[in-house]
């Protein structure tokens, strides 16, 4: 399965949101990532076609996915990144309807709506109303929904927003024994989630890719450019300030090593060390806010 | 589809502004109904007379008297036995109320002393052959019913508003990514939209008239309304008809008048992205008839009449014109109607299978 995005663009009045995109995803799962206004959001919803790019096309093996219709919408599974819910269903009302809007027959349905409550561990909560939900657990009962299907795409813009570390981690696992032999694509605030999980990342920035690839590759663009450094706690505030701070980190005698992104060496005790995902999202968006 | 439409129809009637509002009508009706019942009054010239249950078994005791095709002997027969015994201190007698064959007698055949006009029948009501009995409670519920059919309006808009609005608030781009979201969906929420209109309505018509059944039973069904009490705005209907047959179309127009508002509301509830906005702009188009300076006697009320507040108010558009086959023309409330959920249906499909989410 090949979905290739051809020349997509989306302006909303003089906003570029998403320039001229073109990629082309096969299996695997790819984490998006970019700050704030980079169009990450708005690239998603082209691609579940409930945005209409203002020029270029979305197509899956070749065809358009507007002409598809429900051909490609019964193949995809969508995580919004707000996604609103009717507070007076219980969370297993509300996977019985999503799943009838997706096709699903009623023995089916309540057998999937179960079993998916369960990996999401809602599953004591299935028949409590949504309006007294966490917002973690409404995450929860969102990935759930999109899953339904079992999607052959399944998008997720944040799927980590409001999940505490240990849900975090299961749904990471949730995911990767999902992927297989699917698209899967999610973006999040958490650049380690993506780490964990991606075989393949795509940055955005002011909505155009600017870097694709394997994480492995493509934090390979900045080595020799990471350091850490040791210094006193007390001058710690004021060194991050000063130079592109990925981390801080105290240590017993009152030191703290400082994690930097420089050309050259920034102190004299500088360490070089291995480049990561979070120290390319820094360096490409120093500065910027993260969505 | 079958169970999306299960889910929708929750939907629209798990909403607690729903509920509040078909309780309220109800409660309503109960509240018209009984206060009506119990203000009746009558006398019945002589010695005897009362309110509520009393004054409705004293009207009835008096129309059995007369019931039947109304003749010149009845009416002098009734001008003598509702003769005012004491002075009028000048208030004309055509308005003067003892019961309601008195009332509906002296309205037409009294002069302002209460002393018999000189009109016959036939100068009254031409060729027309009228039946009278006792018409007074079905009268007064079809008036209660007027003003209840106008809240339920209200009631639907409210119902429907949040149909597809009430998705844009942040469901939409779920519903839109699944298979069916886009279609099937779509489908179930017009059904539901129209099944809920439905049986809204056939629950407030039945509960009226259930509760007008055991306050009234069914004397005066078969009577024709132009011999009605005077204070009846119905027996200015200028064609002969029977109570039953206003009640019928009555009915007929608060189910053409509802599906009307039900198809302008999933309209403006497709294209509005805010609940409240589809809401307030139904029940704007809904009442803006009443802005209108166009009267009753005016030619372009033919069509105005035909707008659904007109239609659930019924006697004016009931008064416009029988037609040759015998039918009135508030029956072209019917495809105006279908024009209306027509519109709705196809607007609202198209808005919502083509809209964006932001």
């Amino acid at each position: 399965m090949e979905l290739k995005t051809i020349g997509l663009t989306k302006k909303f009045g003089s906003k570029t949101a998403v320039n001229d995109l073109n990629i082309t995803l096969s299996n695997g799962v790819y984490g998006l990532l970019g700050a704030n206004g980079a169009g990450k959001t708005t690239f998603m919803r082209l691609l579940c076609n409930i945005q209409n790019p203002t020029s270029g096309k979305v197509l899956l093996n070749g065809k358009n996915i507007v002409g598809l219709g429900e051909q490609y919408r019964n193949l995809l599974g969508y995580l919004p990144q707000n996604f609103g819910y009717y507070p007076d269903f219980t969370a297993l009302d509300f996977l019985l309807y999503v799943a009838a809007l997706k096709g699903l027959n009623e023995r089916t349905a309540r057998k999937k709506s179960k079993d998916l409550l369960e990996a999401v561990a809602l599953s004591a909560e299935s028949n409590h109303k949504i309006k007294t939900f966490s917002g973690g657990m409404k995450q929860r009962l969102g990935i759930a929904q999109a899953m339904l299907n079992d999607p052959r795409i399944l998008i997720l813009d944040e799927p980590t927003a409001g999940l505490d570390p240990k849900e975090r981690v299961r749904f990471r696992n949730l995911i990767s024994a999902f992927s297989k032999d699917r698209i899967v694509i999610l973006s999040t605030h958490i650049v380690s989630d993506v780490e964990f999980i991606a075989e393949e990342i795509v940055m955005m920035k002011s909505g155009q890719i600017v870097h694709f690839g394997k994480p492995q590759e493509i934090t390979s663009e900045i080595n020799g450019q990471v350091w850490e450094c040791l210094v006193p706690t007390a001058y710690a505030e004021k060194y991050a300030a000063t130079y592109n701070t990925s981390n801080l980190r105290n240590t017993d005698n009152n030191q703290t090593i400082l994690r930097i992104i420089a050309d050259r060496p920034p102190m004299e005790n500088a360490v070089r060390v291995q480049p990561n995902l979070e120290d390319l999202y820094l360096f490409y968006f120093k500065g910027e806010t993260e969505e | 589809m079958r169970i999306l439409i299960h889910f929708e129809l929750r939907k629209i009637f798990s909403k607690k502004l729903t509920e509040i509002a078909l309780i309220a009508i109800l409660l309503l009706s109960v509240l018209f109904g009984f206060s009506t019942y119990q203000n009746k009054y009558a006398f019945d010239g002589k010695s005897d007379g009362g309110t509520g249950k009393a004054a409705v078994e004293i009207d009835k005791e008096i129309a059995a008297k007369y019931e039947g095709i109304l003749t010149d002997e009845k009416v002098q027969q009734m001008m003598n036995d509702f003769a005012p015994k004491s002075d009028l201190h000048g208030m004309n007698a055509a308005y003067l109320y003892q019961n309601a064959m008195q009332s509906a007698a002296f309205a037409r055949f009294s002069d302002m002393n209460g002393n018999w006009n000189g009109l016959s029948v036939s100068d009254v009501f031409g060729d027309e052959e009228i039946k009278i009995g006792y018409t007074d409670g079905w009268l007064s519920t079809s008036q209660n019913m007027v003003k209840i059919f106008i809240v339920l309006s209200m009631a639907i808009v409210i119902m429907i508003a949040p149909v597809f609005s009430g998705e844009y608030e942040g469901v939409d781009n779920i519903i839109l990514t699944s298979k069916y979201g886009k279609t099937k969906c779509t489908t179930a929420k017009i059904v539901s939209s129209i099944f809920a209109t439905i049986f809204s309505t056939a629950l407030i018509v039945a509960f009226n008239l259930i509760l007008a059944y055991m306050f009234y039973g069914k004397s005066g069904l078969d009577c024709s309304i132009l011999f009605a009490p005077i204070e009846y705005v119905e027996g200015f209907i200028p064609f002969n008809i029977t109570c039953g047959t206003l009640l019928k179309y009555q009915i007929l127009l608060a189910f053409t008048g509802t599906i009307s508002v039900m198809g302008i509301t999933l309209l403006l509830s497709a294209i509005s992205k805010k609940q409240i906005v589809a809401l307030v702009a139904s029940a704007a188009i809904y009442l803006f008839p009443v802005l209108l300076p166009v009267s009753e006697t005016n030619p372009l009320f033919r069509y105005i009449g035909l707008l659904p507040l007109y239609q659930t108010q019924a006697i004016s558009l009931m008064s416009v014109e029988q037609m040759s086959n015998g039918m009135l023309y508030a029956v072209w409330a019917v495809p105006v109607s279908l024009i209306f959920l027509g519109i709705g249906i196809f607007v609202s499909r198209r808005a919502f299978a083509k809209h964006q989410v932001s």
